[in-house]
């Protein structure tokens, strides 16, 4: 018998970006433990935390994710041997230009899960979508992505005038 | 309070130059010269590429010689650096691009003339080129320029920069300004300054380090980033320019400059050098480094951002 779900109102969309080596492995252990997390987060797996694009994670915002996480293996043990010395330094750049943008930092984690730590990866996801619960919605990337440049509306003096001139 | 700022020097740097340009070119040293001229509108300067020893008389320089001539030798006219020796007429800042371009192997050192330009500041637009030099019309990178001797050039002229004293540090107050406003209003501002962009691609094109052959905000499969001017769009490429450039940009203000739409693009540039200095010791500088802070890495990194 599953444990009685609590219901709520609001259930946030959170995207994984994991290396398939380590942490992917610690989901599928924390899986096949059979331990418990939330079902909000969608998992998708790179080769390496290296191959993690900043791109990636502007796109999950500007598709509607509320939370992104970015996980893989420990210093030292990436199995491209530097990968995620790379990730570590590019993620650390990204941050304070998405900080400096105004993107609150809360929605964006970043870990070391191995492929050991089932635990780990549940502690993380659980975190990391409750945070981003009581954090409500992501609403600005998504304001950008419904605005046009121009509505299409002729609601100024300008626009009128040449409107008509027409 | 405007305070004007003495020029008088570049009189004698264009005399120099001329001279040197005339040798080098005649004696066949170098191929040609990518340096500047006078432009039809009294005052204003644009980039030329010579190859005849009587044109050097046509270089100059001025407060109008804005450009970054880095960019012509590696996409603009890529087919330059292939006849042969290249001699270029450099700024400090433009310098740094040159450092940077020999860094990430785009240019080699022994195949350029550096012809170094002791440089007391330039326009921060030329759309009035005859604009006098004040310490308001100054360019705002300037404000913050420490290296008016470019070093290590083949030719420098022999003058005396004089010293501009104590030129408010425009981009230093802005960021300054910026981060102590919430996220929210830094978000609203970012906003509407990334909503004015027409994606016209022309900060890209004058960058001398946008060399890729196809850059990631033309790619279409998957498209990454939205191509049409729509806010959403809009603000993917500004973050993608500044993160592409992270640790790389040299900070001519090359993008902010033809920016048609005065999106204050080395706002960012500045800030992301502001942070990697903080984060990695790294400034961009007249040093050829092999590697950049984006492409190198320590096993000390600090990673209290990550669990
Ligand atoms: S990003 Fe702008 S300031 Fe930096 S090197 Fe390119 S053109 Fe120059
Ligand atoms: S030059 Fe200005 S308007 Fe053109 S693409 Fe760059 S930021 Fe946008
Ligand atoms: S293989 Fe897991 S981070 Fe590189």
């Amino acid at each position: 018998m599953h444990p009685e779900k609590p219901k709520h109102d609001f259930e946030p969309k959170i995207i994984a970006f994991v290396c398939t080596w380590c942490t992917y492995a610690g989901a599928d252990l924390a899986g096949t433990s059979r331990m418990q997390y939330p079902p909000n987060v969608r998992v998708l797996k790179f080769p390496c935390t290296g191959r993690i694009d900043p791109v990636f994670i502007l796109k999950a915002f500007q598709q509607g994710a509320d939370g992104v996480l970015v996980s893989g293996c420990h210093p030292g043990d990436c199995h491209y041997i530097a990968g995620n010395f790379h990730a570590r330094r590019r993620f650390a750049a990204f941050r304070k230009l998405l900080e400096f943008v105004g993107v609150d930092l809360n929605r964006l984690q970043f870990s070391w899960v191995s492929a050991a730590e089932g635990g780990k990866w549940v502690e993380v996801v659980t975190e990391l979508t409750e945070k981003v619960r009581s954090m409500g919605p992501m609403v600005e990337f998504k304001e950008l992505a419904l605005e046009e440049q121009w509505s299409g509306a002729i609601d100024t003096p300008e626009l009128k005038e040449a409107y008509e001139q027409i | 309070m405007t305070q004007p700022i003495d020029t008088s020097i570049y009189a004698a740097v264009t005399a120099a130059i001329q001279g040197e340009a005339k040798r080098i070119l005649s004696e066949g040293q170098v191929t040609a010269i990518v340096g500047y001229a006078a432009a039809r509108r009294k005052g204003s300067a644009q980039p030329i590429v010579i190859s005849q020893p009587d044109d050097a008389q046509k270089l100059i320089f001025t407060p109008a010689c804005v450009n970054n001539l880095a960019v012509y030798l590696t996409k603009a006219k890529k087919e330059i650096p292939k006849t042969g020796k290249i001699g270029i007429v450099v700024k400090g800042c433009d310098l740094k691009a040159l450092a940077g371009l020999m860094g990430e192997s785009q240019l080699k050192r022994e195949n350029l003339y550096l012809i170094g330009v002791p440089c007391a500041g330039v326009l921060g637009s030329t759309i009035q080129p005859d604009t006098e030099l004040t310490s308001d019309s100054i360019a705002p990178k300037c404000t913050e320029c420490n290296e008016r001797m470019p070093p290590e050039c083949d030719f420098v002229p022999a003058v005396q920069v004089p010293v501009n004293q104590g030129l408010e540090k425009k981009y230093a107050a802005e960021i300054a300004r910026l981060e102590a406003l919430t996220p929210q209003e830094r978000w609203a501002y970012w906003k509407e300054q990334f909503s004015k962009c027409i994606k016209c691609y022309a900060c890209r094109q004058v960058c001398p380090f946008c060399f890729c052959e196809q850059c990631l905000c033309d790619r279409n499969k998957p498209q990454m980033v939205e191509t049409t001017p729509r806010p959403a769009g809009n603000f993917a490429w500004h973050i993608v320019r500044a993160m592409h450039l992270a640790g790389r940009c040299a900070g001519c203000a090359e993008c902010e400059r033809v920016c048609p739409m005065d999106i204050p693009l080395n706002l960012l540039n500045r800030k992301m050098a502001k942070e990697l200095k903080e984060l990695f010791e790294h400034e961009a500088g007249f040093e050829v480094q092999e590697k950049g802070p984006l492409n190198s890495f320590t096993d000390k990194d600090d990673q209290s951002f990550i669990k």
